[in-house]
């Protein structure tokens, strides 16, 4: 009769064994750190001053919400980068997409061809870009010159504005390839018949991509903008090769700024707010968002 | 309803004729459009790529040479020898394959237990979630310092760690969609054949799922190797990746080591190429989980 | 089998990173002395890591050492070495610096002293310039470090532009007063103005008025071309207790200058660092620059410069004071090189820092156009090899000597690299138009509040107690007035 009360403590305990390297890997190296880092943020614990911290409660965040003008500037200027990029990435996603659904034979790989920018680093990307924005030998300006289109010394980064506009643009070349994929399996999903019977109705094209498409896209169109949102909030890598936050501090996002206090200034304890204050703010975006979402629904029911 | 029927036969045939001028309009858009696009997305890595075969007689001149009139690799020597660029590449190579390794190895069983037992299934799932909302920046901080404090700054064994571990959620998530279409009863058969479950797992279900795990591993490597944030806090001279050697070059060398930037950013994006043809069924799932950013 | 290729890929993978971490070990046997022997280098520049391998093989024909350069990027130099010091280590041994930053830096460097005297190393400190080596040597009165880069701002000027008697003409009628390279900051924004958008080398293009760096990177840039006029016009880093002086009339008065004639600047100047006004100037595209002397090789350099011998090298430009002109042309940063007291081949390293600091070896350096570093032995000023290099290098190097009793430094004071940062930022949001010039400069002057703070402000009041006494002596003051009487 040992065999079965055997077997049974082993249903229990296998589960466990399989997932306990990844659990407690997760729980050392992510669940710790991120509680260790909240302690931090708690005290003032600043690297170039030295070691020793004192306990200050909810100092930094005051501070970061209140009084940094940097920081709440940083913010903004995220929330600049962020709408446009949103909109173009669905724009021309949309676009693309509808144009791709039209491709029957070659999709395959024109697909995978438009994916390599979402796939490369946006390091890289940035890097690629930075050159071709280069004023006297970069490929844009070259065009540009050679078609007689731009004077002699066009910057793109003579001003905060067209620094944005340059950020925007490498942004929404390295991601729409990802909203159209997106569209694209939407596209997919919706039935043909549905088009079939709407022009033997007699409807227009047009007609039917409003009345058909567009509500029958809404949902992944939702889905792709919250996740492209989310990703947008944690700019970085793009702005340190680009533009490095400048001129001045016009392109400065969230996640850099804090990278600038935390690793430049090394105040650990006070970036450890931050990271926290952007963390709770991606929260709260994202809940507002579905807020909406549902809002609207339930509006048009 | 339909106005065909009471059409003649010669209007029928006008209608149908301006159809096909018009489905041939939207053809020639349509293909025109794509082809737009695809030099959009795709020509700057070709220019990147001729910049770095270029001279400085071709870089320099004006009106602007596109194509190099002397392709040579001297960049890429210069990058190799000079920047110390293939250690750096190795260096790359080596973190991202250890990660792909070590990522697989930990989430396999994970995802194992989960598709067969619904091992805290849900809990997985949020966590996902809630790692995909977390800007790196919130990790790197109290990391950095337990890193300091452990002496794994510098070392490929502190970046692997890490990589590793945030990798785990999308690595069992992917797992498990595919141990979901694994049918139970071949694994059954064996575990009646006398095999443990540990020994079915490596023997029956492994070989089944390879391409899947290919699938997972091929994503794990591609979003180690582009990640930067970790990389340029984490590493020191030994230890540099691809990512943080192109950073070199960002301080008023784009012109002056025009050769040696754009051959980084050649290599750098190797890795995305070779990839992304092998995992375009995968694409949107990858790179919705967050796949290849890191 | 999936185990045996991860074995096989983990043993590859250790092969490459012992090969690559493994420092050579191999007795010092042979000809050379310290055969074998590699040493580590860390800079900041790609530059400064070309200029080391000018030396190179001379170095390794020598002495048998090679030198392994790591370059970290600008803006993280300080941060990262500082970091890595601060934790009682660096894996580094021979260590390339801002002298501005010498009380963060210092005390983890090796005394030079008790080692010239064990391996009878001369450094030849009588040959260096007085002026860097009041700065670029000592930490608490011990000597630890050499001079790399002497770097001074100095005035360059295009003489197709300042002679073309049409262009003189012009500038009369429109200014009432003979074209000449600008003596004060009045004559400069006019003559930037004048020559801004048109062909003044009696082209057709359309060329800019004149140049600057307003990038805030590194610790500078933007800051370190307000500083000149800045000074100029009285001003001071603090107080006496340690107030900042950065928001006062004479600040204003400057900040104010640069953002109303940022116009006649090219359109990247809000991103520009070092390198590129200097490339717009040897390409005859500005008729005007001050920045640092390594500009002066540029310009002579025929492989790229169209202005050779056609360029005036002189004193930054100043402001008028009750008939006195007034000069105060930045030294900033800078570069020395120490070795770090955490080496464990401090022995190699010194004669390595021996060797590129020899008078031979130092000038091949700082005669290459494309290291960006300056002359800092008296030797390099009077040697014939560099004033023939190219037309006009005599008057180049006189120049620089001359500017060398009117430099003002950065404030070298422990946290010198934030509170310049930080004050850089500020002054490159005004010029970006992102704020205005008196808010720009009070944020500044709160976030210097703050550093002082955390440092510990009687422990700054102290360090900066020495520099304002030292500024003194030289004749450098705060004058409040100087603001509103300044021509």
């Amino acid at each position: 009769m040992r065999v079965p009360v055997i077997a049974l403590k082993r249903r229990q305990w296998e589960p466990f064994a399989f997932a306990s390297p990844a659990l407690v890997l997760i729980a050392i190296v992510i669940v710790f750190p991120l509680i260790y880092s909240f302690y931090l943020s708690l005290r003032d614990f600043d690297l170039s001053v030295g070691s020793d911290s004192t306990f200050v409660g909810a100092r930094n965040y005051a501070e970061a919400l209140l009084r940094d003008e940097r920081f709440i500037a940083s913010v903004w200027n995220t929330v600049v980068l962020i709408v446009p990029s949103l909109v173009c990435e669905l724009l021309a996603g949309l676009g693309i997409a509808l144009l791709l659904n039209r491709v029957t034979h070659g999709r395959p790989i024109i697909t995978a061809l438009l994916a390599i920018p979402a796939m490369v680093s946006p390091v890289m990307a940035g890097m690629a870009w930075r050159m071709m924005f280069g004023v006297k030998y970069g490929a844009i300006n070259n065009l540009g010159r050679q078609f007689g289109l731009l004077d002699v010394y066009f910057d793109w980064f003579s001003s905060p504005f067209m620094s944005v506009v340059a950020v925007v643009l490498v942004e929404v070349w390295q991601n729409t390839p990802f909203m159209m994929l997106v569209l694209l399996a939407g596209l997919q999903s919706i039935p043909q018949e549905l088009y079939e019977s709407a022009r033997v109705d007699g409807a227009s094209p047009r007609q039917s991509f409003w009345h058909i498409t567009l509500p029958l896209l809404k949902f992944t169109m939702v889905v792709g903008v919250m996740i492209r949102m989310i990703d947008l909030t944690k700019l970085f890598g793009l702005i340190f090769v680009l533009t490095f936050g400048g001129p001045g501090g016009a392109t400065e996002t969230v996640a850099f700024n804090t990278y600038l206090v935390g690793f430049k200034d090394f105040r650990m304890s006070y970036a450890a707010a931050l990271s926290y204050v952007i963390v709770g703010g991606v929260l709260i975006m994202t809940l507002a968002f579905q807020f909406v979402q549902r809002w609207r629904e339930a509006r048009a029911a | 309803m339909s106005t065909l029927v009471g059409t003649t036969p010669a209007v029928a045939v006008r209608r149908a004729n301006r159809h096909r001028v018009g489905r041939l309009i939207a053809d020639v858009f349509t293909y025109l459009g794509l082809a737009v696009t695809l030099v959009f997305f795709l020509g700057p890595f070709a220019w990147i790529l001729t910049t770095s075969l270029k001279g400085n007689n071709d870089f320099f001149a004006f009106p602007p040479v596109w194509i190099p009139s002397d392709p040579s690799l001297a960049h890429y020597v210069g990058l190799f020898t000079r920047a110390s660029g293939l250690r750096y590449f190795l260096n790359s190579l080596t973190i991202s394959s250890m990660s792909m390794v070590a990522a697989l190895l930990v989430s396999l069983p994970t995802a194992y237990a989960i598709a067969r037992w619904r091992f805290g299934g849900t809990v997985f799932g949020t966590f996902l979630l809630v790692l995909r909302m977390l800007p790196a920046i919130a990790l790197i901080i109290p990391v950095y310092l337990m890193y300091k404090t452990l002496g794994l700054t510098n070392s490929y064994l502190g970046l692997v760690i890490l990589y590793t571990v945030v990798y785990i959620p999308f690595a069992v998530w992917l797992l498990v969609g595919f141990l979901r279409d694994f049918p139970v009863e071949i694994e059954e058969a064996a575990m009646i054949d006398g095999c443990s479950r540990v020994g079915s797992l490596i023997r029956v279900v492994v070989p089944i799922i390879a391409p899947g795990m290919a699938v997972v591993a091929l994503f794990s490597f591609i979003a180690t190797w582009n990640e930067f944030l970790f990389a340029v806090v984490l590493t020191g001279i030994e230890t540099k990746t691809m990512m943080v050697l192109v950073t070199t070059y960002t301080s008023g060398g784009t012109d002056m080591f025009y050769g040696e930037a754009s051959a980084s950013v050649v290599l750098g994006v190797l890795p995305a190429f070779a990839v992304a043809f092998m995992l375009q069924r995968y694409l949107v799932k990858g790179l919705a989980l967050g796949g290849t950013k890191g | 089998m999936r185990q045996l290729g991860f074995v096989a890929v983990l043993l590859v993978l250790i092969a490459v990173v012992a090969a690559g971490v493994l420092p050579v070990q191999a007795p010092a046997q042979g000809a050379k002395p310290y055969e074998g022997t590699t040493i580590r280098a860390v800079v900041n520049a790609e530059y400064v890591k070309y200029s080391l391998s000018l030396v190179e093989k001379d170095l390794y024909d020598k002495l048998g050492i090679k030198v392994d350069v790591e370059v970290i990027p600008l803006d993280a130099f300080v941060p990262k070495t500082l970091l890595e010091f601060n934790s009682g280590s660096s894996p580094w041994d021979l260590i390339m610096f801002g002298p501005s930053n010498m009380p963060d830096y210092g005390r983890h460097f090796e005394p030079l002293e008790p080692w010239t005297q064990k391996l009878k190393l001369d450094f030849q400190l009588d040959d260096i310039a007085d002026v860097y080596k009041k700065l670029m040597l000592r930490h608490n009165g011990k000597l630890v470090s050499m001079p790399y880069d002497g770097d001074v701002h100095m005035l360059f000027w295009n003489k197709v532009a300042y002679e073309r008697p049409d262009n003189k003409k012009k500038f009369k009628e429109k200014y009432k007063y003979d074209l000449q390279p600008p003596k004060t900051w009045k004559q400069w924004d006019d003559a930037s103005e004048f020559f801004h958008g048109w062909g003044w080398d009696g082209t057709d293009n359309k060329l800019f008025g004149a140049g600057a760096s307003y990038k805030p990177s590194g610790s500078g840039y933007s800051y370190h071309w307000w500083r000149s006029r800045f000074f100029s016009y009285g001003g001071q880093y603090f107080d006496a207790d340690m107030k900042p002086l950065i928001n006062s009339a004479p600040a204003l008065r400057a900040l104010e200058e640069m953002v109303r004639t940022i116009s006649y600047y090219p359109p990247g100047v809000l991103l520009f660092e070092s390198e590129e006004p200097k490339t717009m100037l040897v390409k005859g595209e500005i008729p005007l620059l001050y920045s640092w002397t390594s500009t002066g090789k540029r310009v002579g350099d025929a492989r790229e410069s169209v202005i050779v011998g056609k360029a005036g090298f002189g004193l930054v430009p100043g402001a008028e004071i009750d008939g006195k002109m007034i000069h105060r042309p930045a030294i900033t940063p800078g570069r020395a090189m120490a070795v770090s007291k955490y080496s464990k081949k401090i022995e190699a390293t010194m004669k390595v820092l021996e060797f590129i600091s020899l008078p031979d070896q130092s000038l091949k350096i700082v005669m290459d156009p494309k290291t960006i570093m300056d002359p800092w032995r008296v030797t390099h000023f009077r040697s014939e090899k560099f004033r023939k290099a190219f037309p006009g290098a005599p008057e180049y190097l006189d120049a620089i000597e001359k500017s060398f009793p009117l430099v003002v430094p950065d404030p070298v004071i422990p946290g010198a690299d934030e509170y310049q940062r930080k004050l850089s930022f500020e002054i490159t949001e005004a010029l970006a138009k992102r704020k205005p010039p008196k808010e720009a400069l009070d944020s500044a002057a709160r976030e210097w509040e703050k550093i002082t703070d955390r440092r510990g402000r009687d422990k700054q009041k102290a360090a900066w107690g020495e520099k304002l006494a030292e500024m003194k002596a030289i004749g450098i003051e705060y004058h409040p007035d100087w603001a509103a009487k300044a021509k």
